[in-house]
């Protein structure tokens, strides 16, 4: 018999999604201005550029370029996974549509490299009464560029 | 509108107690020193500008009236690490515009009994908010590394002189017993790579205060001693451009720095190659380096060059910086770190910065200083103070 899976919650509600399946990558939860076109990470009401109030909630793909980096050398806060004891990356993301997003990043730190693509994944932060509390990290995807 | 004079200026040693002195107790050590410096008497001070970030509501009002209860307007300014450089900011405004002949303005903070009350600022529902604030300075060091080639080294450069000249500054929370060198910064633990320990201002508390009135004033106050006049003073915030971050408002903005700079060399009437000192939000050392460009003392991409020749030190060929010691060795309690700066730059300007004096080529005392401060990423205040 299957085991049933762990409820799973995302550390702030409106951030990004976290798809009933496992097995699917969540999307950034963003606006995009119907007057100049830009988006945003995070939502946000009116346009940043022009003050528009015609702005629409869209769901944006987590991925993007490394745009900075670093790894920091002390335990993440708030996190019981034993995987963020001895530290933990940190990035700066640049989507296709525009957005730079700030986010922890998943591997050690010789697998990042500025300028190549990372894609987000879900995380467990810490377990809240039988509820996994997820936060979204970026991973290299493939081998770091020289 | 009236010209602006820093009348009189005081401060409490920053430093580490955990359990020591108030808030209280700390304010008048740097608000008499202050009037004493100033000539004054708190009877004098027409309206007081406080600024605290830590501290309880109404903890400025309450402070004041450890100098007396004479019925003057009292004002808190907060804009984080910019908030004593905010406060003067007001003070300077109201002085100016003639609403008052003398204002106070009185920074305090005590960072470490925040940490003690646990990690009170941190929620971790924000994501943003469980990355230490280093993570975000580190990130423009990694940019800058592979844009201009920049070294751990030229980090550390900036941090050993940092901490030369607050080893030269009673008020520095940091007091080096030794020579500071490159090599011992490097190797002070690795917080968030590739910015050290040694890279980044420490936690702690103190006080510091400015007196300010007009021009005329302060040259009757005190015959015979220079006059440091306030030449310019802004404080912008954030202009949207693409790949700005919304989350995490740390860093902040290039643009900021570039923008305030050149506005106040505007009202100054002076250019940065006028500068003979300059202090700056240098809560870690990139910050420094970037600011040299971003004010204008070197051009993009030169800094590096500039560094390894020592131009920044005391004596240096382009300007002396953070000659207090900077965040990084005077150290940051939050209230009172833009009021330190004005506390420098005057001693500097009056010729009273003892061991650490900074000097012109022709052996002449400096005669313009700028101060820079960000706040919390979102805003930029910077005064340029004049001897006249
Ligand atoms: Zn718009």
């Amino acid at each position: 018999m299957p085991e049933t899976p762990r409820p799973r919650q995302p550390i702030k509600p409106g951030f990004f999604t976290v798809p009933d399946d496992p097995a699917q990558p969540p999307k950034l939860l963003g606006t995009r201005c119907e007057d100049c076109g830009e988006f945003f990470y995070p939502r946000r009401a009116l346009c940043g550029k022009c003050m528009s109030r015609r702005t629409v909630e869209v769901e944006l793909d987590a991925r993007g370029t490394l745009y900075s980096y670093t790894f920091v050398h002390l335990p993440l806060f708030g996190s019981t996974n034993m995987e963020h004891a001895d530290g933990y990356g940190v990035g700066q993301i640049d989507l296709p549509e525009g957005p730079r997003v700030q986010a922890p990043l998943a591997g050690k730190q010789p697998e990042f490299q500025v300028g190549q693509t990372v894609q987000g994944e879900l995380d467990v932060l810490r377990d809240d009464g039988g509820t996994d509390i997820m936060i979204i990290r970026f991973r290299p995807l493939g081998e770091a560029r020289p | 509108m009236r010209e602006v004079a820093i009348l009189g200026v005081g401060m409490h040693p920053f430093g580490a107690y955990y359990s020591g002195k108030t808030n209280a107790e700390m304010s008048l050590v740097a608000g008499l020193a202050a009037l004493d410096d100033a000539g004054l008497t708190f009877a004098d001070v027409n309206a007081a500008y406080m600024g605290h970030i830590f501290a309880q509501v109404m903890s400025g009002t309450r402070i004041l009236k450890e100098f007396g209860l004479t019925g003057i307007p009292v004002q808190r300014i907060e804009n984080a690490s910019a908030t004593g450089s905010a406060a003067l900011r007001e003070a300077y405004l109201s002085v100016s515009a003639g609403h008052y002949d003398v204002a106070m303005v009185l920074g305090f903070d005590k960072m470490t009994s925040m940490i003690q009350s646990g990690t009170a600022g941190t929620a971790p529902e924000n994501l943003e908010d469980a990355i230490l604030p280093a993570a975000f300075f580190a990130m423009w060091a990694t940019r800058r590394m592979h844009e201009r080639g920049t070294k751990p080294e030229h980090l550390a450069r900036i941090a050993a002189k940092n901490f030369n000249n607050g080893a030269l500054n009673p008020m520095a929370q940091r007091q080096a017993k030794e020579r500071i060198t490159a090599e011992k910064v490097l190797s002070s633990g690795m917080v968030a790579w590739p910015l050290t320990k040694m890279m980044s201002c420490p936690i702690g508390d103190g006080a510091a205060c400015a007196i300010v009135g007009t021009v005329e004033m302060a040259k009757k106050l005190r015959p015979g001693r220079p006059v440091v006049k306030i030449a310019a003073s802004t404080l912008q915030s954030e202009r949207y451009e693409r790949g700005h971050i919304f989350q995490g408002p740390v860093v902040g903005p290039a643009r900021m720095s570039i923008d305030s700079s050149n506005a106040v060399y505007e009202q100054a009437g002076v250019g940065p190659r006028d500068l003979d000192l300059l202090q700056v939000h240098d809560a870690f050392a990139i910050e420094e380096l970037e600011y040299y460009e971003l004010v204008g003392l070197c051009r993009p991409g030169e800094a590096e060059k500039h560094i390894e020749e020592g131009a920044f030190e005391i004596g240096g060929s382009l300007c002396a910086v953070s000659t207090d010691g900077g965040l990084i060795a005077r150290g940051h309690p939050g209230g009172p770190t833009g009021l330190a700066q004005i506390w420098e730059t005057t001693l500097q300007l009056r010729g009273e910065a003892d061991r650490r004096q900074v000097r012109r080529k022709s052996g002449d005392l400096p005669r313009l200083g700028m101060c820079h401060m960000m706040g919390g990423g979102s805003v930029c205040v910077i005064h340029i103070l004049q001897r006249v």
